[in-house]
């Protein structure tokens, strides 16, 4: 049996490294293709409010099969104020929008995600705003026709609507 | 959430439970506060018309609040995963809005008393019309912790700066 301070030291290399390898990307964590004309135009806006910590966003895009399946199709980190995404149009996808903080004096870190289905109707263009400030965050998604600068708000739906609405075909 | 933040709830558990039993309903949450520890009663006013209080609640409870939320916490000698699930509730009648908020650790923290279905109680807000444009509010909240919990909701009820709160804070 091995020395329990041994063992102790491997452990907390053993999760020094997934932890590390989390952080990096490693984990089942993809770059989004992002190769199809852009239509959804996300603005970022991210303050922890302290230099002692650090707030990161990203969304994750999912391609919803019949059953409601979800289809892993890659993350896109919201590093920039603007960036554009192409999602495919007439078929539902799932965004999931992370937050994920971490405090380098306490060594904590946790995430934060907000979900919606949405199906993107040809030539119509998707403004989302993605703001984190004062431990607050809010995500919101107008829907547009190009050139016009109104457009309605798209309210977040849920996976179980998916699934509900499946369900009575 | 940190060890702070477990002792706090910890805290919390045993002054609301009085070290025997926990409210398992609101209606014993709001009559359990008065006397508890660390909790309190904050009743205020907003400028705003009930009915327009009663829906920020209907549609920022649910969006924002029925999360899981994993935080990690880790130091050289130890390595500390908590699961959290938060509950909304939100009930509306024509003279009052009441949003309840529980919480049940899926992982990390040790339960000291009988849950209720869906996890302890941590808030419970009332709204009620005074006249046609003023609402008052009765915040049933802990008086150490879930700041950023019990601003969201002040800031669901006055309207201002509305978002979700990062609950891992």
């Amino acid at each position: 049996m091995g020395n329990p301070l041994d063992i102790g030291r491997i452990a907390f290399i053993v999760l020094s490294i997934c932890t590390a390898s989390l952080l990096a990307g490693c984990f089942g964590s993809k770059t989004y293709p992002n190769m199809l004309d852009k239509n959804l135009h996300v603005h970022t806006a991210t303050d922890s409010g302290s230099w002692f910590s650090r707030v990161h966003a990203a969304v994750d895009i999912h391609r919803v099969g019949e059953d409601c399946a979800l289809d892993y199709e890659g993350t896109v980190q919201l590093a920039d104020p603007k960036i554009d995404i192409g999602i495919p149009p007439l078929r539902w996808n799932y965004l999931v929008f992370v937050f994920g903080s971490s405090s380098f004096f306490a060594n904590r870190s946790g995430t934060i995600t907000y979900e919606t289905l949405l199906k993107a109707r040809p030539n119509y263009h998707y403004e989302v705003a993605v703001r984190y400030k004062d431990d607050m965050y809010h995500v919101g998604i107008r829907e547009t026709l190009p050139n016009q600068s109104t457009g309605r708000e798209i309210e977040p739906l849920e996976l179980s609507a998916c699934r509900s609405s499946s369900g009575r075909k | 959430m940190n060890r702070y933040h477990v002792f706090i709830m910890f805290l919390s558990v045993l002054a609301l439970s009085g070290c025997v039993s926990h409210p398992q309903t609101a209606e014993e949450f709001r009559k359990a506060v008065p006397a508890a520890f660390s909790a309190k009663v904050e009743t205020f006013e907003v400028n705003r018309p009930f009915r327009q209080v009663a829906r920020t609640f209907q549609k920022m409870g649910p969006n924002c609040l029925a999360k899981t939320i994993k935080t990690t916490s880790q130091t050289n000698m130890s390595h500390q995963v908590i699961v959290t699930t938060y509950k909304p509730t939100v009930v509306v009648t024509g003279k009052k809005a009441e949003l309840h908020v529980q919480q049940h650790h899926e992982q990390g923290v040790l339960n000291v008393s009988k849950e209720p279905d869906g996890g302890y109680y941590i808030l419970v807000a009332d709204a009620q019309p005074i006249t046609q444009t003023k609402t008052r509010i009765d915040l049933y909240r802990p008086s150490m912790g879930n700041g950023v919990l019990i601003q969201a909701v002040k800031n669901w009820a006055t309207g201002e700066n509305i978002g979700c709160p990062d609950l891992t804070k």
